[in-house]
């Protein structure tokens, strides 16, 4: 059963199809008996009318010479005998029995009906006889014009069905419709005029349960964005002790240098969930603008230059003045992630190249770098929060906490833009692909 | 009558080249069977050649001799019945069955 | 002349429209295309107007036994396709097992409506040919044709809308039925060529259910009805039956577990 409509068609046309031409059948029937009746009701008046016209008991070659090519008579005499007149068109000898009653006869290359009566006065016998083709198709010529318009109105019936079976799914193709159209994370309720009775609990449960995930949602950023706002205050506490520490035991001390280290993890770690909940997709109203993708780029290798200078990594940039439609400050933390992933997983001295180009009504930013790369088999995952390639035993000199390609897929999905990872052009390493769209220009 | 005659004189001039079962012959002609009413003997089987001299196609049908063949216009076609018991077993042609209808008697 | 185009076109619409209402369900429930049966729908329909042309020809061919013969022929190809169409369904599983399916699946199809068919064909050009046979004959036909088909759109979504496993009991039962009459009909065919002698009838039910009333017109299109069967009708008609399921029983224990092939 794959459509809903196309069942009800069949079936309700099926339906009348059967009802009606049973109904057809039994209306035929009946109308042709009571035909064949009156039929056969006129031949046995027309015999004894003939028998009481024709009351000589002599031989007449001359008389009756009126009846149609359909009927003949003949009238024997001397108990069936002799035959003492017939119209021109039957037959001189006895076809079938001289028995009263009615009878079929083949004669002249047609079948007859025929009704002999039996004249117990003269004792005589008039036989009248009737073409039965000629009577079925005068009784069926009748009764078929009855029967044309129900066979007519199938077809129209089954138009009508169609365009009414529509129009009563309608409500259930604008929902799906609605569903359909509804962003990934649109959590807003499905509007619908005049919801019809069978869909209101549809619509009324998976409101319900929209409005459920919504809190939840909410409930979840807010708890997480004010958890890591909170965490701030401490975490700079900390550090303004540990600068204490490291001012009054020196900077050789190893203790504290992995204090450091955790300290500047759990930072970074606090830093990166507040941008997260600043640019996840849902967060309505972020103020879009006309950003020049290439100068932005600029901008934040010139600010984070330092990480590239520490470990003596080449970058090269090449771009064109490419304008697309975005947030500034989100667009930055996304280059920004990218730009610090390949600086943190490529070697010193390696090589990170930056290209932005548009084409095909797409601004299409690719950074490459000469690290180790990502297996495809994980290309997928790594956009999970938390998620670390390689789990614990990942390079613990790179401070992390898998949330960076998170926090750039959702800036991603902000921006309608897609990511796609690949091999870069150094030896091994990642690439990571970014596509804007460009606005079409009217 | 006269096709009673008329099948006898078929009957005598099948000259006897093989001993197969007796032939009948029924016309089929403005969708009626000529003769329309066959005898056969009982407990013997014949053979039934029936020519159908209409444009149309027809289909000889008899639920009693549980025989069904379709016979195109202006062709031929044999058609086996029997042995069978004495009595009377309708036939009909089926696409025009107000018209087309026999019967076989079997003495 | 409408009540006759009525019984002639629904005997044969029915016959043909049930069976490939089975097939169409079982394809549903076995997740199968359906655009092979509708090839296969439009080539028996061909096969029909070839057959009811030459007709004539075929009939006097094998010394007049032609038609009997074909006919017998027919009516046991669908009765073989219907046999691996039936042993093969277990192994779906199996590429080389759903191409044989599909293969038996076309070949019931193609020939039931080529065999059905070409009656019809013939029928309706003769009578339509009649100038004042036109009209009662039209009407018949789209009324025998519309109540078969329709009885066959019942069928359908009745079987596709049971329990998977009831629809496709039903379904079998149905074939099975059908694959009893085809070798029935192809036993009387052969009896009226003189191939088989018929002897005395088993029984003579005529005056319980006749073969000219409507109920009987329709058990014969649906399960190959006889008031007066041949005793070796019957004999085939049950054994067939055995056969298939037989076949049909051995077939499901020799089923190999489900793996990717």
């Amino acid at each position: 059963m794959k459509s809903i409509r196309i069942y009800l068609l069949l079936a309700l046309i099926a339906t009348i199809t059967l009802v009606n031409f049973v109904s057809l059948l039994h209306g035929y029937q009946a109308s042709m008996e009571k035909a064949q009746n009156l039929f056969d009701a006129r031949l046995e008046s027309t015999a004894r009318l003939i028998a009481s016209a024709n009351s000589a008991q002599v031989a007449d070659q001359n008389i009756a010479e009126q009846q149609t090519p359909n009927t003949y008579f003949q009238i024997w005499g001397s108990g069936g005998q002799q035959l003492l007149t017939r119209s021109r068109n039957a037959p001189d000898e006895i076809i079938g029995q001289l028995d009263e009653g009615f009878h079929e006869v083949n004669h002249a290359s047609y079948r007859w009906r025929n009704y002999v009566y039996q004249d117990r006065h003269l004792n005589r016998w008039v036989v009248v006889a009737e073409r039965i083709d000629i009577r079925y198709s005068l009784a069926e010529e009748v009764v078929l014009e009855s029967l044309l318009p129900i066979v007519m109105a199938i077809p129209l019936s089954a138009l009508i069905i169609w365009l009414a079976v529509g129009v009563g799914l309608k409500p259930l193709s604008v929902l799906a419709q609605q569903i359909r159209h509804k962003k990934v994370d649109d959590l807003s309720p499905i509007k619908m005029e005049r919801v019809p009775k069978e869909l209101t609990t549809v619509v009324n449960n998976t409101n319900a349960l929209l409005i459920r995930l919504h809190d939840a949602f909410s409930r979840e950023q807010r708890f997480s964005a004010d958890a890591a706002h909170e965490l701030r205050t401490p975490i700079s506490v900390l550090k303004v002790h540990l600068h204490n520490l490291k001012q009054r035991f020196g900077d050789t001390d190893e203790d504290i240098a992995l204090l450091k280290t955790g300290v500047e993890r759990m930072g970074h770690l606090i830093e990166q969930i507040l941008a997260l909940y600043r640019t996840s997709p849902d967060q309505a109203a972020v103020k879009f603008e006309d950003i020049d993708l290439t100068k932005l780029v600029q901008s934040v290798v010139a600010r984070d230059f330092e990480q590239f200078e520490r470990k003596q990594q080449r970058i090269e940039l090449d771009g064109e003045k490419i304008l697309i439609k975005g947030n500034q400050f989100a667009l930055e933390t996304l280059v920004q992630n990218l730009l610090s992933n390949a600086s943190k997983y490529t070697p010193e001295h390696g090589d990170i190249y930056v290209s932005i180009s548009s084409k095909l009504g797409e601004a299409l930013l690719q950074i490459e770098d000469s690290g180790p790369g990502i297996p495809t088999d994980m290309h997928e995952r790594v956009f999970e929060r938390f998620y670390r390639l390689h789990g614990d035993q990942h390079a613990s000199d790179i401070i992390g906490c898998g949330l960076g390609l998170t926090i750039v897929k959702d800036i991603a999905a902000m921006h309608q833009a897609e990511i796609e990872l690949g091999t870069s052009r150094f030896k091994q390493g990642l690439r990571v692909s970014v596509r804007f769209r460009l606005e079409e220009k009217k | 009558m006269r096709y009673a005659l008329l099948i006898i004189a078929l009957c005598l001039s099948i000259t006897p080249v093989f001993a197969g079962p007796p032939v009948f012959t029924l016309e089929i002609k403005e969708h009626l069977f000529f003769p329309d009413e066959i005898t056969i003997p009982a407990n013997t089987k014949v053979k039934l050649h029936v020519k159908n001299l209409d444009a149309t196609a027809e289909e000889f049908e008899s639920y009693e001799l549980n025989r069904e063949k379709v016979i195109a216009g202006n062709s031929e076609a044999i058609i086996f019945i029997g042995p069978l018991d004495k009595g009377v077993y309708p036939f009909f042609g089926e696409f025009f069955p107000k018209t087309a209808q026999g019967k076989v008697i079997v003495e | 002349m409408l009540l006759n185009a009525v019984i002639i076109t629904l005997r044969e619409v029915l016959e043909a429209s049930l069976i490939i209402s089975v097939f169409l369900a079982l394809s549903q429930l076995l997740e199968r295309k359906l655009s092979w049966l509708l090839l296969a729908m439009f080539v028996g329909a061909v096969g029909g107007f070839v057959y009811g042309q030459n007709l004539g020809a075929v009939s006097m061919a094998w010394d007049g036994m032609g038609q009997e013969l074909v006919n017998a022929g027919l009516h046991l190809l669908i009765f073989l396709s219907l046999l691996v169409f039936m042993t093969s369904v277990p192994h779906q599983h199996k590429k080389r097992w759903r191409i044989v399916t599909l293969i038996a699946t076309i070949t019931a199809v193609v020939v039931a409506i080529t065999r059905e068919g070409s009656e019809i064909i013939l029928y309706l050009s003769g009578a339509m040919s009649i100038p004042n046979m036109l009209l009662p004959v039209l009407i018949g036909s789209i009324v025998g044709a519309g109540i078969g088909i329709s009885v066959g759109i019942y069928f359908y979504y009745l079987l596709i809308n049971m329990r998977l496993k009831y629809g496709m009991w039903l379904g079998y039962l149905f074939l099975l039925l059908v694959a009893g009459s085809m070798i029935s009909q192809a036993v009387e065919f052969l009896i009226q060529a003189d191939f088989i002698h018929a002897g005395k009838p088993l029984w003579d039910s005529s005056n319980l259910i006749s073969e000219r009333s409507v109920i009987g017109q329709l058990l014969y299109a649906l399960v190959g009805y006889e008031a007066t069967p041949a005793p070796i009708q019957v004999v085939a008609y049950v054994s067939s039956i055995a056969i298939i399921a037989v076949a049909t029983v051995i077939s499901y224990q020799f089923r190999t577990p489900p793996h990717d092939d």
